[in-house]
């Protein structure tokens, strides 16, 4: 047999398989009975909802002023530090709600990277890898989604909550996995402002205009399937069924109750409130929604108070402006354990708080501290983290990682495997390459998981 | 269009079928070759005309269209493939309008060519095309999209200047060579900065040095990609086992850009004004990575230029590259242009590990020849490949035709650009002015409008998924605001003429609707049903729905 007829069987048997798949979970098809069922149909949640809850601190949040003070030494700043729920383990005076949670948080001191250009960070934080060469790497969202997403969910396996993706897009994308695995983004920040009101973050064009009765809708749906059927009937061909599968889980979205995880409105005046009336603080309420319902990936974006968009980028009036955010990031962060915590989903659900780089140990003539690869802070809670300690240590003035420096490919390992997912799993690349999902130079950090 | 992917020797062994099929289905211009049995190519490439023959263009064309056709009925036989049937007249009008005009035909354009009873017809409606102002549209649409690749997607969308030069070039039929030897040369020198500082009006290839942040490597790996088909850039690191290109090859290439990044001066992306762009004459190379000594300009095959005072690296560069005798420069160039058409490339990248089916790369070099014997005479070559046999095969199949694709017996459904299905919509429902300044000359202002739509639609990279349209695309279609304009009675031109049209009756106003979509006639059985559904209520609200359901469908979102 020539290798050609070899490929050209196993194709079939390949394709024949995914259609198989496809109408197994009555998504595609052949037959075409049932489009309108399949939609309408719940799909089988997973055993226990969880995932990941990224919170992103666009800019670069002053590891000084958050998770590793330095009161009393000269580059210590005006910010005092509060005992929390672990013995000696102290945290910035503006983050009280969070010192409760102290025994769910592990805090990481010793992050060091080498890229103090946002642009740059941004791709290697949120990919894992630098940009160079053709490859497209796939932001963690999307990788993590291919793991865990179900491919018959009613929502997407990646939602991204408010990003401002303008200093580096494909970081924000799902580079050569392609779009199935890109985020549903809601409430992006375009241009220089926040977008605003009360639809900020819902799912644009979701329904229908308003002046369509339902029953037309549905009637509009219905021809759209008669041709589709035709149309798929006769070009057997992936772009075609690709169309398709788009359209049915648009549709699914459209009718499923599960979209009303959107819906904020449904929460209690008390509930938003404990996560603030912010728009990080709703984010964070959505993320919990979403979640809940299966959702295994979601970001939130938290760009800035009063419309910043690079509000934790403090080159000048770093004090107030890091009092002002964390004052927006104690209480949603805080309400989103709780909740979590609550309905029984904080040991499946990891949260994770970062920025691109950390900010200058050293305080400049603006009050501000500057970019800061050199050594910063992460913190992550929930999911199978073990909370209650702070790894590694930055020498007395912040400027050095003392013990146990950790690059970013070994916390997205560490990530990976507190969620069940093993990093060394390989994807095609662009360029044909298989790909690390994180690099496997780097190892889990076995004292961080429980 | 998407740039030629390359799958490693080594890789190709890991990941043996799985990757190359998958990678092919997903509609990628991954070549896919196979071994076949000693002996069995038959096909005996014709010699290529030399450059004094006598012969018009078009015969020229017609004589390049018999060799496609020739190769590939032989490559047919010898593997015993039964290509599918031809496409009808419908189906090749709007495939070909796709592909040349980047848009789909309108109302009154399709029922004129349907009732030609004229055996020419397909022949002079390319004739028209190809000398129409979208089909320089079209072609910068998508060089845009192939010389912006893997760079900054939102760039993408506000490149002026580059749109405009694009337009010029494929407007006046710039020879290939000469198109890419500006681009590789490009220059503003002797420009004052005044006049730099209205750059965005002028037509440049400037865009292409900035989308590619000015580093002489990224340039180097977007140029060889783009006019040599090589991925020479995945050495720039480290050497590969069983690669062809070593660490010093891309560096070396690299150095001819030496000096594009002007040090500290660093204009922001896009922002063309403050952008000088001068050749260099520093042959001192550059340092490659990891303390491994130096690299000095060195072409791809080896050999080095022969410097003269006034001969600049880059103008070296762009010298060598269009060369005739260059063995890559013609042969990506016409697989590039087939893949534009047929979805990938006709045989394996120069420095693929892959090899060819039988035939393919006998006529691959046989075009290439030609392209060169031509003058490099692009639209010479698309004319010679639409009217091919090949490309006007149907796309319809009830089962997967895996072996019919990967030899050009069948044509693939392809996913539209952003730009095609922008255009195809604005033309299908009338509701739109595209801006005054969509003229060839002129700067392409890009339009809010577009520009949204663009960013939902657009590819975020060439990857592994193109046949995957997004849940936000589908919702946008569905829901959004163009849609939702052109499928009011209000507010669309195409739905408000249909509909009131006094000389149709209902059958007629729903043929109608289905030619300004599909550039077809329903069949009896659709127009049945949609008749049905049109007399179950208020007609102009049920045509409107008609209308919509025939814009979000699959037959209508794909090139077939």
């Amino acid at each position: 047999m020539t290798r050609l007829t070899r490929i050209a069987q196993q194709t079939d048997q390949l394709n024949r398989r995914e259609w198989l798949k496809y109408s197994a979970a009555g998504v595609v098809g052949f037959s075409f009975s049932g489009w309108l069922e399949a939609l309408a149909a719940t799909t089988t949640p997973k055993s226990r909802p969880g995932g990941c809850i990224l919170l992103w601190m666009n800019g670069g949040p002053s590891q000084m002023d958050t998770f590793d003070l330095k009161p009393g030494t000269p580059n210590g700043g005006s910010f005092k530090e509060i005992e929390t729920s672990v013995a000696g383990m102290k945290i910035s005076e503006h983050l009280p709600k969070m010192a409760k949670h102290a025994n769910e948080m592990c805090l990481v001191r010793s992050m060091t990277t080498k890229e103090g250009d946002h642009g740059r960070a941004t791709a290697l934080v949120r990919t894992g890898y630098l940009p160079q060469g053709p490859i497209r790497y796939p932001t963690f969202g999307s990788l993590v989604a291919k793991e865990l997403g179900q491919d018959d969910a009613e929502l997407p396996n990646f939602v991204s909550i408010a990003p401002f993706r303008a200093l580096s897009p494909g970081a924000f994308g799902p580079g050569f996995l392609g779009s199935q695995y890109a985020p549903l983004v809601v409430g992006e920040t375009r241009g220089a402002t926040p977008a605003q009101g009360a639809d900020a973050l819902k799912v644009e064009n979701l329904q229908p205009p308003e002046s369509l009765s339902a029953e037309t809708a549905e009637g509009r749906i219905d021809l759209l399937r008669s041709l589709n059927e035709r149309f798929l009937g006769e070009h057997a061909s992936p772009s075609a069924v690709g169309h398709d599968v788009a359209y049915r889980r648009a549709l699914r979205l459209m009718r499923s109750a599960a979209a009303k995880a959107f819906d904020l409105d449904q929460e209690s005046a008390a509930t938003r409130d404990r996560y603030g009336r912010s728009r990080f603080g709703q984010s964070c309420l959505l993320a919990r929604r979403l979640i809940e319902r299966g959702v295994p990936f979601v970001e939130v974006t938290l760009s800035g108070v009063d419309d910043q968009v690079l509000g934790w980028d403090t080159h000048a009036n770093n004090f107030d402006a890091v009092q002002k955010l964390s004052d927006v990031l104690d209480p949603a962060w805080a309400a989103l354990l709780d909740d979590l915590k609550a309905g029984g989903l904080l040991d499946t659900t990891l949260t994770a708080w970062m920025g691109e780089f950390g900010r200058t140990p050293v305080i400049n003539a603006n009050g501000g501290r500057d970019h800061f690869p050199n050594a910063w802070s992460t913190a992550l809670a929930g999911g199978g983290i073990r909370g209650g300690q702070a790894i590694g240590r930055t020498s007395k003035d912040g400027m050095t990682v003392e013990d146990r420096p950790v690059a970013i490919a070994e916390l997205l390992a560490t990530i990976c495997k507190s969620m069940g997912i093993d990093p060394a799993t390989q994807n095609i690349s662009n360029t044909g390459r298989p790909i690390d999902l994180v690099d496997a130079k780097a190892q889990p950090i076995a004292e961080m998981l429980r | 269009m998407r740039s030629d992917r390359l799958i490693p020797a080594v890789h190709a062994a890991q990941c043996a079928w799985a990757l190359a099929v998958a990678t092919f289905f997903a509609g990628g211009l991954v070549a896919i070759s196979a071994v076949t049995a000693r002996g069995e190519s038959t096909a005996t490439p014709s010699s290529p005309p030399s450059p004094g023959q006598p012969g018009t263009a078009d015969a020229n064309a017609r004589r390049l269209t018999d060799a496609i056709d020739k190769a590939l009925d032989s490559s047919w036989t010898t593997a015993r493939i039964e290509p599918a049937a031809a496409a009808d007249d419908a189906e090749f009008m709007r495939r070909v309008y796709l592909d040349l005009t980047g848009k789909i035909p309108s109302v009154e354009r399709a029922r004129k060519f349907l009732a030609d009873a004229a055996p020419d017809k397909r022949e002079r409606l390319v004739d028209e095309l190809l000398g129409g102002a979208m089909y320089a549209a079209h072609f910068a649409n998508t060089w845009r999209e192939v010389l912006l690749s893997g760079t900054n997607p939102e760039l993408r969308t506000s490149v002026p200047e580059l749109e405009s030069w694009l337009r010029l070039r494929f407007a006046a039929n710039t020879p290939y060579d000469q198109l890419a030897a500006e681009l590789i040369a490009a220059s503003n020198e002797g420009t004052s900065r005044r006049a730099r500082l209205s750059a965005a009006t002028i037509p440049s290839p400037i865009a292409f040095y900035q989308a590619n942040e000015r580093k002489p490597e990224s340039l180097a790996a977007s140029a060889s990609s783009v006019f040599l088909g090589v991925q020479v850039q995945c050495a720039q690191c480290h050497d590969h086992p069983f690669a062809k290109w070593r660490q010093t090859d891309f560096w070396s290439l690299a150095a001819f850009f030496r000096g594009v990044d002007m040090g500290a001066t660093a204009p922001a992306v896009g922002d063309p004004t403050t952008l000088a762009l001068v050749d260099s004459f520093d042959r001192s190379g550059l340092p490659i990575p990891g303390g491994k000594g130096t690299a000095a300009p060195r072409f791809l095959d080896g050999t080095e230029p022969t410097w003269k005072p006034e001969l600049g690296n880059r103008a070296a560069l762009a010298q060598w590259v269009a060369r005739p005798d260059n063995p890559f420069f013609a042969r990506a160039a016409v697989n590039r242009v087939w893949a534009q058409f047929f979805g990938r490339n006709l045989a394996p990248a120069a420095d693929s590990s892959e090899s060819a089916l039988a035939g393919h790369a006998e006529l691959l070099q046989e075009m290439a020849g030609q392209f060169v014997a031509n003058g490099y005479d692009l639209k010479q070559m698309v004319r010679s490949i639409v009217l091919s046999r090949a490309y006007q095969l149907s796309s319809k199949a009830k089962t997967l035709q895996g072996e019919q694709a990967i030899y050009f017996a069948i044509m693939p459904v392809r996913r539209m650009t952003a730009d095609q299905l922008f255009d195809s919509l604005v033309q299908a429902t009338g509701f739109y002015e595209p801006p005054a300044s969509r003229s060839q000359q002129q700067p392409f202002q890009n339009d809010s409008a577009r520009v949204e739509f663009r960013n939902t639609f657009a590819e975020e990279t060439a990857g592994a998924s193109e046949t995957q349209t997004s849940i936000v695309q589908a919702l946008a279609l569905m829901n959004g605001r163009l849609t939702g304009d052109a499928t009011s009675v209000e507010s669309s031109k195409t739905l408000t003429a249909i509909v009131g049209a006094p000389f149709l009756d209902t059958p007629g106003r729903i043929e109608a609707l289905f030619l300004a979509a599909f550039t077809r006639r329903p069949s009896n059985e659709e127009t049945a049903r949609f008749l049905a559904y049109a007399k179950s209520g208020p007609e102009d609200k049920r045509l409107a729905d008609v209308f919509w359901a025939l814009l979000n469908s699959a037959e209508f979102a794909l090139n077939h």
